[in-house]
Parts: C-alpha cells; sequence; structure tokens
C-alpha cells in the first residue's frame, strides 16, 4: 500500500468525507508531510474503489456543485488496520533494535562503571 | 457566476479524457475551489504541481485507468506490449553488438585489440568517460526488461531511461564539438528509437498498471531468441549492419512470427499486440529509411544497399498487415466504448 493510499484509508477511518476534507485530513495526520494534489487524490480514490477498499457514501449539490462522500468498506478497514499492525510491527522491530545498539555501547562508553579494583591474582578484572 | 479560477481549472481538467471528466469534473472542481475566498479567485491560477498532476492522471486514464472504456485499455495494452517489445529489441541490439565487437577486438590480435581499448583511452579522461558510458548504458536496456517482466517497475522505468541516454549522443555530441553532426533525421529518429519506448515504459507500466507479460515464452527463453536473431542477422551479412540492421531483422522475424501465430487462432491472448507491432515497425522502419537515405547517392558495398531496401520493403509490408489487425482490434472496441461511455 502505498503512503497516499495509506492517508487517504486513515482520513476515512471515522467518517464519510468529500475531496477536500480528505485533502486536508492527509495533511493534518501527516503533519503536512504528505500534501495531496488534486489528480494525485482522485488517481488514489479510483484505485481504491477498483480494489473495493473505499465506496461512495452520498452525494450532495451545494451551490450547484457536487460533493461526493467516500467512505470505507469492511474490505478497506480490514486493509487499513493490517497496513496499520504491519507499520507498528516495523517500527516496534525498529525501536527495539535501536535499544539494543544502545545496550551494546553503553558499557565500553561508561567506562567509570567498568570495576577498577584488583582481583584475586592482583590483576584487572 | 464562473469565477476566472474556476474557468482556469475546467481548462486544465480538458486534459483528461471525456468519459473522466463526465464522471468527474464538478467534483473536482468543488475539491479545487472550496476554501478559496470568491472575490480573490479571479487573481488566483492553477499551481505548475496541479496541472502536473492532472496531467499524469490524464495519462493513466488513457491507459487502461480502472473503469475505463475498452477503447482506452486496449490502447493501454498496446501501449505496455510496444514498450516491452522495443526495449526487448533494444536490449538484445545493445548485448549483440557488445559481444561481437569485444570478439572482434580479442580474437584478431594485437593491434585490433590496441584499437579497441583506445577508444576509451585515446582521447582524454572527459571523452574517455563519455565513450565508455556510452557503450556500457545500451546494457541497461537488458536490465529495464528482466525487471519489467519481474515486476520491478521503478528499476526497469529508471533503467530504460538511462539506458536511453547515449541515443542522445548524436544531437548533443555536434555541440560538444566531440562528434561530426550526423544526418539531422537520422540523428531524430535515433533518439525517438530509445526515447519513445522509455518514455512509454514510464506512462504505461505505472503503479497501477497490470503486470508485464510477452504473449509467448519465458523471459530468458524470447531474451535468448531475440540475441540468437540479431546475432545471425549482423554475422550473416557483414557487410550491412547499420544501427538500424539488427533492430530491424529481430522486428520482422518476430512480426512474422507473431502474424503466423495469430493467423493460426491464438490471438484472443494478446488485446493491443497488433496496434503495438504496427507502432514498433513503423518507429524502426524511420530509423532505417533515415540511416541508408544519406548513402543512397554515394558508391557503396551494394550489399549494405540491398539489405537496407530488402529490410525496408519487409517493414513497409508487415506494418501494413499489422495496421490491418490492429485497426481490426480498435473496430471491435468500439461498441463497448459506446457501453464504457454511459457506465
Amino acid at each position: 500500500m502505498t503512503r497516499a493510499a495509506f492517508f487517504v484509508l486513515t482520513a476515512l477511518a471515522d467518517q464519510p468525507r468529500h475531496g477536500y476534507g480528505i485533502l486536508r485530513e492527509v495533511e493534518e495526520l501527516s503533519d503536512g508531510e504528505v500534501q495531496l494534489r488534486v489528480g494525485t487524490l482522485y488517481g488514489v480514490l479510483d484505485r481504491l474503489t477498483d480494489d473495493g477498499l473505499i465506496v461512495l457514501d452520498r452525494e450532495e449539490v451545494q451551490q450547484g456543485r457536487l460533493r461526493r462522500y467516500y467512505r470505507l468498506t469492511d474490505e478497506g478497514v480490514a486493509a487499513l488496520d493490517a497496513e496499520a499492525e504491519r507499520m507498528a510491527a516495523g517500527a516496534g522491530a525498529a525501536k527495539r533494535r535501536i535499544a539494543e545498539g544502545r545496550r551494546a555501547t553503553t558499557p565500553a562508553d561508561s567506562a567509570p562503571e567498568r570495576p577498577t579494583t584488583p582481583g584475586l591474582a592482583g590483576g584487572f578484572a | 457566476m464562473t469565477t476566472l479560477l474556476e474557468s482556469r481549472y475546467r481548462s486544465v481538467l480538458r486534459l483528461l479524457p471525456a468519459y473522466y471528466r463526465r464522471e468527474r469534473e464538478e467534483e473536482m472542481v468543488e475539491t479545487y475551489l472550496w476554501d478559496l475566498d470568491r472575490d480573490e479567485q479571479d487573481q488566483s491560477r492553477p499551481t505548475v504541481g496541479e496541472v502536473a498532476s492532472i496531467a499524469a492522471l490524464a495519462v493513466r486514464s488513457r491507459l487502461g485507468a480502472p473503469g475505463a472504456p475498452r477503447r482506452y485499455l486496449l490502447l493501454g495494452s498496446a501501449v505496455r506490449l510496444f514498450a516491452l517489445f522495443a526495449v526487448l529489441i533494444q536490449a538484445a541490439a545493445a548485448v549483440v553488438d557488445l559481444v561481437l565487437e569485444v570478439t572482434w577486438a580479442v580474437s584478431r590480435g594485437g593491434a585490433e585489440r590496441h584499437l579497441f581499448l583506445s577508444q576509451f583511452t585515446g582521447r582524454g579522461f572527459p571523452m574517455g568517460v563519455v565513450t565508455a558510458a556510452l557503450w556500457i548504458l545500451p546494457l541497461l536496456w537488458t536490465v529495464a526488461y528482466f525487471a519489467l517482466l519481474h515486476d520491478r517497475r521503478g528499476l526497469a522505468r529508471a533503467s530504460a531511461l538511462l539506458a536511453a541516454v547515449p541515443n542522445l549522443w548524436p544531437l548533443i555530441g555536434p555541440l560538444t564539438g566531440a562528434l561530426v553532426a550526423p544526418d539531422p533525421a537520422f540523428a531524430t529518429t535515433f533518439g525517438l528509437l530509445a526515447w519513445l519506448p522509455a518514455l512509454a515504459l514510464c506512462a504505461a507500466h505505472h503503479r497501477d498498471a497490470p503486470p508485464a507479460r510477452l504473449p509467448v515464452g519465458s523471459p530468458g527463453l524470447v531474451f535468448m531468441a531475440a540475441c540468437v536473431l540479431a546475432g545471425a542477422s549482423v554475422v550473416m551479412l557483414p557487410a550491412a549492419p547499420d544501427l538500424a540492421w539488427a533492430p530491424a531483422s529481430c522486428f520482422v522475424v518476430g512480426a512474422l512470427g507473431w502474424l503466423f501465430w495469430q493467423a493460426r487462432g491464438s490471438e484472443a491472448a494478446t488485446p493491443g499486440a497488433g496496434l503495438a507491432l504496427a507502432a514498433l515497425g513503423l518507429l524502426i522502419l524511420a530509423v532505417r529509411v533515415a540511416a541508408v537515405y544519406p548513402w543512397l547517392h554515394v558508391p557503396m558495398v551494394g550489399v549494405y544497399l540491398g539489405g537496407a531496401l530488402v529490410q525496408t520493403a519487409a517493414l513497409g509490408l508487415l506494418i501494413v498487415a499489422l495496421a490491418v489487425v490492429g485497426r481490426r482490434d480498435l473496430v471491435a472496441a468500439e461498441p463497448s466504448l459506446t457501453r464504457g461511455d454511459v457506465t
């Protein structure tokens, strides 16, 4: 799943949204990192619709212009959930590795903790 | 009342095919104009990024996007096959060219070996690097071919674009003084021979396109067969080869084989293949004619001229036959186009 598709699905996870609402929500969810263009957004919406992950929820006409609201299907919820699990697992693995790396370098860096008292044989342990 | 900005957005959206505009235009205009103050709209314009994103969507929606009418699905399939066949032919020609050149250099003794190496070392560092790049980069067609058929689309796109760079040299070289200006028609068609397939690959083998698939055979066997064809054509008529010879030989045999295969009733598996081969044949014919034309009035080896003219005739006949098959596919798609427009 692409980053754009992931954020679009996330934007629709709590309620149906229309095109502009999705754009703003994606920008907010990604802290401004993902700013979808309209052409890109509709390419993603076409693909997610074709994959059965989202459907048209309703249409409204406001001031003569058409607003279409989209919502997640059950398959969309499952796909988003699976992707979120996968990303969480990846993030967890990364955090564990970082922690292990820090632990591995800590003894060498903390020289004062190294025993400096003479051992029984007169050397240093 | 329509604002100037709305009119501008609607003008940009005209890049999209009619079926897509009917379905999405009102919704997209609403998305564009949602939070813009109506009084300020006449001072704004669509940004370059917005226009680029619509242009990309326009290309994809014409090349077999989800829900597209059958005519566009056929066009998308044809462009993908055009890119695949062209990449295969370029890859085979590049490998054969390199293998034959190295074989010639190492099997003829010290003088030829020195001549071969001096093209890299004899004209200073920058030209040596350029010559090495011109020599090595076409091998990336092979990477692009196998990457495409193993669904590594990003790698295939990058490889094809890099492999196409040397075909710009006849256009760029004269500007740097490193190359005598070739015939403009040849330089242009030679550039198009690489860049049209590379751009077609980038446009049509996008992330949402169906995976690339050969009409027949495994990728390795088909590649080997193309190399054998290209190599045999050069070895059997060593006085004839120019830059169009091996690709044209590959194409003629491959297209003939496809026509026979299709005549036996196996056409259903490859929609758009006739159109793809006709377009590729036309491109190779243009290079073939441009390569031989400057030599028509020069006393030269008759084998070269004869070989080029035979290839030209064969290409012409094949293009006509392929165009007939391609047109039949298009006509067959028209009724579905009408249905697709309604849905």
